[in-house]
């Protein structure tokens, strides 16, 4: 291919198109976070631009009130996405190594594989209502614990799946010297399998806890109230007495801010995560 | 003292972790290992899927009664079917993950096509581009509900000032169901962009260098060796997406919040109605599974299309 006119139509029209793209992708971040500062009385006005005629923080004062709940809301986002992070990864990566080691009869472990890959697959709705019912019976409801128990649930198959996948490259060699050494599979696991895996748990990590840090059905149905997450709480800005724009727009991205930053700096680790269950499955 | 002794920390004296390990034996600790995910899975998923199978059959409304009424035979099942609204959700939801999954796999396809590459640029381009997906849907939402409001919102302002009166975004009920193909589309493109991009990457550069060679063009290339290789991969984000558009809820609460009327009800949305707002438990859960059954069938149809296409190229 020469270098030629061709060649520079071609990719400025490429470099055009992947512009178009970003602007696409981004442009709704920009008017949320200008949103987040518009004065109150500018929302309703005809005429007001992209850019607010005054930058103001009273939104953020006022979901940040000391009075308020925003903090509960957070501190409730962040105990949960961390407890159900360490809790799926572990016991995701505990039962994949099982999986890939154990030699069970009947393709046991076959079945007990695709058992976790369909639970990805039903709607969340079916199950949703009877567990509340079931957290209803042992009074868990409106508590960190029960929204932590839905989110391993649902992200522990997404772990196993993928480490499944990593497993199968998962060098035995190292394993077997240790175990003429006399070491049985727990120590295995701690000493060679983690560290060697870390990567893979850290793609599973991130992972999870986008998904957990997200998640809205589940914790809408258990934790109405003292344990609501900020997914919930957003949702609660529109039924109340008409939209509270500006309260909204602060939320909004007192929400995505941080999942933001944390994409782009796990960038790596997600795409891997979000790729190998389709790539290699 | 045996030799050689390659992991000098393991060779201490066993202490209570070894004679664990000596107890149980190899794979009574691997079994071992299973219980946790199990236990979780089986009581929190499996165990609430079978109680809603079980319920589906009975008479319960929390609303009405705090125990579980009468065994009802198939009542559920048949009130579900000749629901209009029911009907109405199913149309709607049928729509959305159509539509929706074939504007993301080639809007999907056209970026991860644009943006293969390992420079600096691209990685940096790649991720800023997947950003949408990975916000929370309820805010995607609030975000899109604001920049489509029909009087304010910056959308319809800026169609006014190139002289056009933008529609009522979210209020009109076709114009809703537009709307909200559109933002689940911009949301999960960026999936289908970077599943395609992986794809797309772990392409042979042989193949794709000898049919250079030999002269293909562009679009021959493409045609007919970038895309029957990428294809079973295609077809598996096919699926992915399509059933995951078919269970869209978080969105429809932020934007149209079904309305209006009941144009843009899910079928998820209008189950947790049922269930969640009305307590109508065992109506609820007869149509969630039928709702899953659903699902099943999209599935079963994609993995058999996965089968027919593999197959193929095997035989090839």
């Amino acid at each position: 291919m020469s270098r030629g006119l061709g060649y520079m139509a071609e990719s400025s029209a490429k470099a055009a198109l992947i512009a178009l793209a970003l602007l696409v992708a981004l442009a709704p971040f920009v008017v949320l976070f200008f949103n987040s500062l518009r004065p109150a009385d500018e929302f309703l006005a005809q005429g007001a631009g992209l850019i607010p005629s005054r930058l103001t923080f009273e939104h953020y004062a006022e979901i940040f009130d000391p009075n308020g709940d925003t903090f509960r809301y957070v501190i409730n986002s962040l105990i949960i996405t961390t407890a159900s992070t360490i809790l799926a990864v572990l016991f995701g990566a505990l039962a994949s190594y099982a999986l890939a080691r154990l030699q069970l009869p009947f393709k046991l472990s076959i079945i007990i594989g695709i058992l976790f890959l369909v639970i990805r697959f039903y709607p969340k709705i079916t199950v949703a209502l009877p567990y509340f019912l079931l957290m209803r019976e042992f009074h868990l409801l409106d508590t960190h614990l029960a929204v932590i128990i839905a989110h391993v649930s649902m992200t522990v198959p997404f772990v196993v799946w993928m480490l499944l996948a990593f497993f199968e490259d998962f060098p035995r060699e190292l394993e077997q010297s240790a175990m003429i050494d006399g070491c049985g599979p727990i120590r295995r696991f701690v000493l060679i399998v983690i560290p060697l895996m870390a990567p893979a748990l850290a793609a599973a990590a991130v992972l999870t806890a986008f998904l957990s840090w997200n998640e809205f059905l589940m914790a809408s149905t258990v934790a109405p109230n003292a344990a609501k997450t900020l997914p919930v709480r957003i949702s609660g800005f529109i039924t109340d007495k008409g939209i509270l724009w500006g309260s909204m727009s602060a939320m909004s991205t007192v929400i995505v801010v941080p999942v933001a930053l944390f994409a782009l700096f796990t960038q790596r680790y997600l795409a891997r995560g979000l790729t190998v269950g389709a790539v290699k499955g | 003292m045996r030799q050689p002794q390659p992991y000098p920390q393991v060779r201490r004296p066993a202490g209570i972790v070894g004679r664990l390990e000596a107890r149980l034996g190899e794979s009574g600790i691997l079994l071992l290992f299973l219980v946790p995910a199990l236990l979780v899975v089986i009581g929190a998923q499996l165990y609430p899927l079978a109680s809603s199978a079980i319920l589906s059959f009975f008479d319960w409304s929390l609303s009405r009664s705090p125990t579980v009424g009468p065994f009802i035979g198939f009542d559920n099942y048949v009130r579900t079917f000749t629901d209009p609204i029911f009907a109405n959700s199913v149309a709607f939801t049928v729509i959305l993950a159509v539509c929706s999954t074939a504007l993301q796999l080639v809007c999907g396809l056209g970026i991860a096509m644009l943006t293969v590459g390992e420079s600096y640029t691209l990685r940096l381009v790649r991720t800023l581009l997947m950003l949408p997906m990975v916000v929370a849907p309820v805010a995607v939402g609030t975000i899109w509900r604001m920049i489509l409001s029909a009087r304010v919102g910056p959308l319809n302002q800026a169609l006014a000032s190139i002289g056009i009166d933008g529609p009522n975004w979210l209020g009109d009920p076709n114009w809703a169901v537009f709307s909200l193909i559109m933002i689940d589309a911009w949301e999960w493109t960026p999936f289908v962009a970077i599943t395609l991009t992986a794809a797309l990457t772990s392409l042979p550069s042989e193949v794709m260098r000898a049919a250079s060679v030999d002269g293909a063009g562009r679009w021959t290339t493409f045609r007919y060796i970038v895309l029957p290789m990428i294809m079973p991969i295609f077809v598996l984000v096919a699926m992915f997406r399509t059933i995951e558009a078919f269970l869209t809820l978080d969105i429809v609460f932020t934007t149209t919040a079904g309305g209006p009327g009941y144009t843009t009800h899910t079928l998820s949305f209008w189950i947790y109605q049922q269930g969640l707002k009305y307590f109508n438990i065992s109506y609820a859960a007869a149509s969630s599974w039928v709702m899953l059954l659903f699902c099943v069938a999209i599935a079963g149809g994609f993995l058999l299309w996965r089968r027919r296409i593999t197959a193929w190229q095997v035989s090839r």
